[in-house]
């Protein structure tokens, strides 16, 4: 196996990559390369709807299968082998049709080669040993490292945006536009480019569609469940049983809220599925109790003293402990080998483990917190905010924003939190804000100093407000007294990066590492061209964005 | 003496003990005796295990430095040189302590299976600290008591885990045993019975890819049974093959188990071995042993193989393995 998508990769003498039986995240061997064949297999779809699209007769169906396939290869999504055998197998079908679809079309045009034309074998044998071409690694002797790095941006973005776009999809917010982005991309792959301006156009073409797709997400989430207001979620238990739901599907928290109706179980929230509770149509249930737990990488103690089952729905998963692997579930593209899926929303159940396990004995004393800050509630308040900045109360904002992770460097942003001035307001989305958020960081000219935007699925609200702010103040992204700290670690953060270079947002402080697969020479080109920053320390990065903005 | 004490002081001041061998690390003795602590890489990448050591001498083994904060370590990579206490930056109750449950329990129902067998059912009496759910690995045993004394037998689970408090067992009466004893003479539905458990690690190694095979003889087909019908509810793809050993063939496992098995698991091959058939049997005549040597001819793909039943039945199984020398790897349980 080699796999070096993530924040975490392992760091070894021999270079960055988890390359032994097992990654960082616990994801074994077998199913890596089942995931790299899967992937492959998904290239040869997009070469021929690339030119289905490219022909107006795109095939719908299999435009949502490789969203659901990308998906499902993203870090902390899908352990489990079995799945990815039946997903490779259900691949080829797919691939297969819209073959067969192209050449009826295209009579006597030359067969396309590469993934188009692989056979994967039927059965796990025969299939790992077919993996080893697949790898991102394939062919590095060939083309060098810079050229597998452009590679590895473009298809680590473009399972990003995949991601979304499934989010998107499953809430009826799609578009063909879409497809033939995605289906562009996988078949530049397949062609197993070497062109290094050639693979810079299309991560930048990436980050602009990603920017469609989260605006498409944007609207599934307020068109289904409402504008999402300022809200005060509670973050301690109630007394009674309960259900744990985690990842950032709210169509199937919304499921589960169904589901309990009329039943005195709680529901609570988990790591990026707090911002929910902003949703008029979700908050409107009352077995939406509150938050429980923090980010993705506390679960393991935060599960096992969960008193009731647990859902989770998309990333981030770890391997589930002893202690709860008979009362956690998996839903959409999650899974885990011998963990309960649930394939078809039907929760029923969960809802009976929530009546057969035990709930929270009794109700500790309320704490809430305050969320809902998407970007019509800051909007809302715009007028405020431009007066409070013209009159020099608030001096700068800061947008920390991205994901959480166990790596002890991730204090970076606690600190940041902790130390930016008080005439400053932090913005915050993605499960990094779990560092700080806890706490109260008072108010400043009459706005709260902290305003959570909520997912990291929501950086589309976080840039519709700088957009908003530059055009109030007539000047540029650039220009406004405005800091991006981005902490990375999946590879949706890749697709936001993308996006922020593809809109001309400079001086982005990405951390808390740099991604293992851009070689020097690529961060080179993100530094000089885009103005990418690696962070430093809380207190030079904070001096230097408030002196940028004096300047 | 080679082995040394860990202390682990929770943030809230608990002590928790156990013995670590030396060149063994703090995460994995712990997890031998029972206390989960947060981790994911075991390899010293994550940095999810780190704790800081107070008091004793360690090595630590290769780690990415970058997951290391200044003065702490990673216990998955901690090999203490001695004994070591260890503060752990979390609360008592965050450590997941695997405690034994005990429960009380009422027998639901008794009925003759095969020979001399008893299906016994019990249901979890409604509690409401622990619920009404039975949580355990498919392969494990539970311990039953005979009411009024303090004698415990463990019998294996053959059912799966589940919301509605059940447990199944298949139980071999032994003429002069207690607990059959018990069951024959004493035992109604309705008696309230102690159980304690899940315990045991005869259980599923999910992360293998390897073909499985499962070799149960007598009432070694309870935890086998579970554990195929755990594969079968989460439609798992290996290749899997069952092997059924037994005297005469009135002793086999009854026919509708074994369809139920294999609409669960369609690949899954069956071979019922029977050492003294009659005359007209169809299906392999020897021992559960032979029928797997027999299996292993067939294959150069190196198996796990599950076996479950009488002492004579592993201890043939063990030589026949060495024999053959093979790559194979041997999970069994003694009845
Ligand atoms: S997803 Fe991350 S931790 Fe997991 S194998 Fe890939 S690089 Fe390693
Ligand atoms: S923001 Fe990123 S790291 Fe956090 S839970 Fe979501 S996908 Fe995982
Ligand atoms: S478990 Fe990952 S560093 Fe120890």
């Amino acid at each position: 196996m080699f796999c070096y998508q993530c924040e975490q990769t392992a760091h070894t003498d021999s270079g960055a990559g988890c390359a032994t039986s097992k990654g960082v995240c616990g994801k074994d061997e077998a199913t890596a390369d089942l995931q790299d064949l899967l992937i492959h297999l998904l290239k040869g779809i997009g070469q021929y709807s690339t030119r289905l699209h490219a022909a107006g007769t795109p095939d719908a169906a299999a435009d949502h299968f490789i969203l659901f396939g990308l998906f499902t290869t993203l870090t902390n999504v899908n352990f489990n082998r079995a799945r990815f055998v039946e997903l490779i197998a259900e691949a080829a079908r797919i691939r297969d049709r819209v073959r067969a679809a192209y050449e009826a079309a295209n009579p006597g045009a030359p067969p396309l080669g590469g993934p188009a034309a692989f056979t994967p074998a039927t059965d796990l044998a025969g299939l790992l040993k077919q993996a080893s071409p697949a790898s991102v690694r394939a062919g590095i002797e060939l083309v060098g490292e810079d050229v597998i790095g452009l590679r590895s941006l473009v298809l680590y973005g473009l399972k990003g945006v995949a991601a979304y776009a499934h989010h998107a999809d499953v809430l009826g917010q799609t578009s063909p536009e879409v497809g033939a982005g995605i289906a562009h991309a996988l078949d530049l792959l397949a062609s197993d480019p070497t062109d290094v301006p050639v693979l810079l156009n299309e991560a930048l073409a990436l980050g602009h569609l990603n920017f469609k797709v989260m605006g498409l997400l944007d609207a599934a989430n307020t068109g289904t469940y409402g504008t999402p207001q300022p809200t005060n979620v509670k973050v301690t238990p109630v007394a009674g049983k309960a259900i744990l739901v985690s990842g950032h599907d709210l169509k199937d928290l919304h499921a589960i809220l169904e589901a309990v109706k009329g039943t005195d179980i709680n529901v609570y929230t988990h790591g990026e599925l707090l911002p929910a509770h902003s949703y008029p149509n979700l908050k409107a249930y009352p077995n939406l109790a509150g938050n429980y737990g923090t980010a993705w990488q506390n679960q393991q103690l935060e599960f096992a003293a969960f008193p009731g089952p647990i859902v989770m729905t998309s990333n981030c998963l770890i391997e589930p402990q002893p202690a709860y692997r008979n009362r956690i579930f998996t839903a959409g593209p999650v899974g885990w080998p011998g963990v309960r899926h649930i394939a078809n929303g039907d929760y029923s159940q969960v809802v009976q483990a929530a009546q057969a396990l035990p709930g929270f004995p009794e109700t500790a004393p309320e704490k809430t917190i305050l969320i809902g800050f998407g970007k019509d509630a800051v909007l809302g308040v715009a007028g405020k905010v431009i007066d409070a900045v013209k009159s020099g109360a608030v001096k700068h904002f800061f947008l920390i924003g991205g994901c959480d992770g166990a790596a002890p460097g991730r204090n970076y942003y606690t600190d940041f939190a902790e130390k930016a001035p008080q005439d400053t307001i932090l913005l915050t989305l993605g499960c990094g804000k779990f560092r700080f958020n806890m706490e109260d960081h008072g108010t400043v000219a009459g706005l709260p100093r902290l305003l959570d935007v909520g997912q990291c699925n929501d950086s589309y609200s976080a840039i519709h407000i700088a957009l908003a702010l530059a055009n109030a103040f007539e000047c540029g992204v650039n220009d406004l007294p405005l800091s991006l700290i981005v902490s990375w670690f999946e590879q949706k953060a890749a697709a936001v990066l993308l996006t922020l270079l593809a809109l001309g947002v400079r001086n982005v402080r990405l951390g808390p590492t740099l991604p293992a697969f851009l070689t020097p020479a690529l961060v080179g080109v993100l530094v000089e061209k885009f103005g990418v920053l690696p962070i430093t320390t809380a207190e030079a990065d904070i001096a230097a964005s408030l002196n940028r903005a004096a300047a | 003496m080679s082995e040394r004490e860990v202390t682990l002081v929770t943030r809230d001041g608990a002590e928790l003990r156990f013995p670590c061998a030396a060149k063994d690390n703090v995460l994995a003795a712990s997890e031998a005796a029972g206390y989960f602590l947060p981790a994911m890489c075991h390899e010293g990448t994550c940095g999810l295990c780190h704790a800081r050591v107070t008091e004793g001498k360690y090595t630590m083994g290769p780690h990415n430095s970058a997951a290391l904060q200044g003065g702490e370590v990673l216990l998955c990579r901690c090999e203490p040189d001695e004994n070591l206490t260890v503060a752990l930056p979390y609360n008592q109750a965050q450590v997941l302590r695997y405690k034994v449950p005990v429960r009380q329990a009422v027998i639901e129902s008794m009925e003759p299976a095969w020979q001399n067998a008893v299906a016994l059912t019990l249901r979890l009496q409604p509690d409401p600290e622990q619920g009404q759910a039975v949580e355990f690995s498919p392969g494990q045993y539970m311990e039953l008591t005979i009411p009024g004394t303090d004698i415990r037998r463990a019998y294996s689970l053959a059912n799966l885990p589940n919301w509605e408090g059940r447990l199944d067992f298949l139980i071999r009466l032994a003429p002069h045993g207690q607990f059959s004893t018990f069951l024959r003479e004493q035992a109604k539905v309705g008696d309230a019975i102690t159980v304690r458990g899940p315990s045991g690690s005869f259980i599923l190694d999910e992360s293998s890819v390897r073909p499985r095979c499962f070799v149960g003889g007598g009432c070694g087909l309870a935890p086998i049974l579970s554990m195929l019908r755990h594969l079968g509810e989460f439609q798992d793809s290996q290749p899997t093959h069952l092997i059924f050993g037994a005297n005469r063939e009135s002793e086999l496992v009854p026919q509708s188990d074994v369809e139920a098995v294999t609409a669960a698991l369609p690949q899954i091959g069956v071979t019922l071995a029977v050492s003294a058939p009659e005359e007209n049997w169809q299906g392999f005549q020897g021992t559960a042993p032979a029928a797997l040597d027999a299996f292993l001819s067939q294959t150069d793909e190196p198996i796990d193989i599950y076996a479950c039943g009488p002492p004579k039945m592993l201890e043939a199984i063990e030589i026949l393995l060495q024999q053959r020398n093979r790559d194979d790897r041997l999970i069994a349980e003694r009845l």
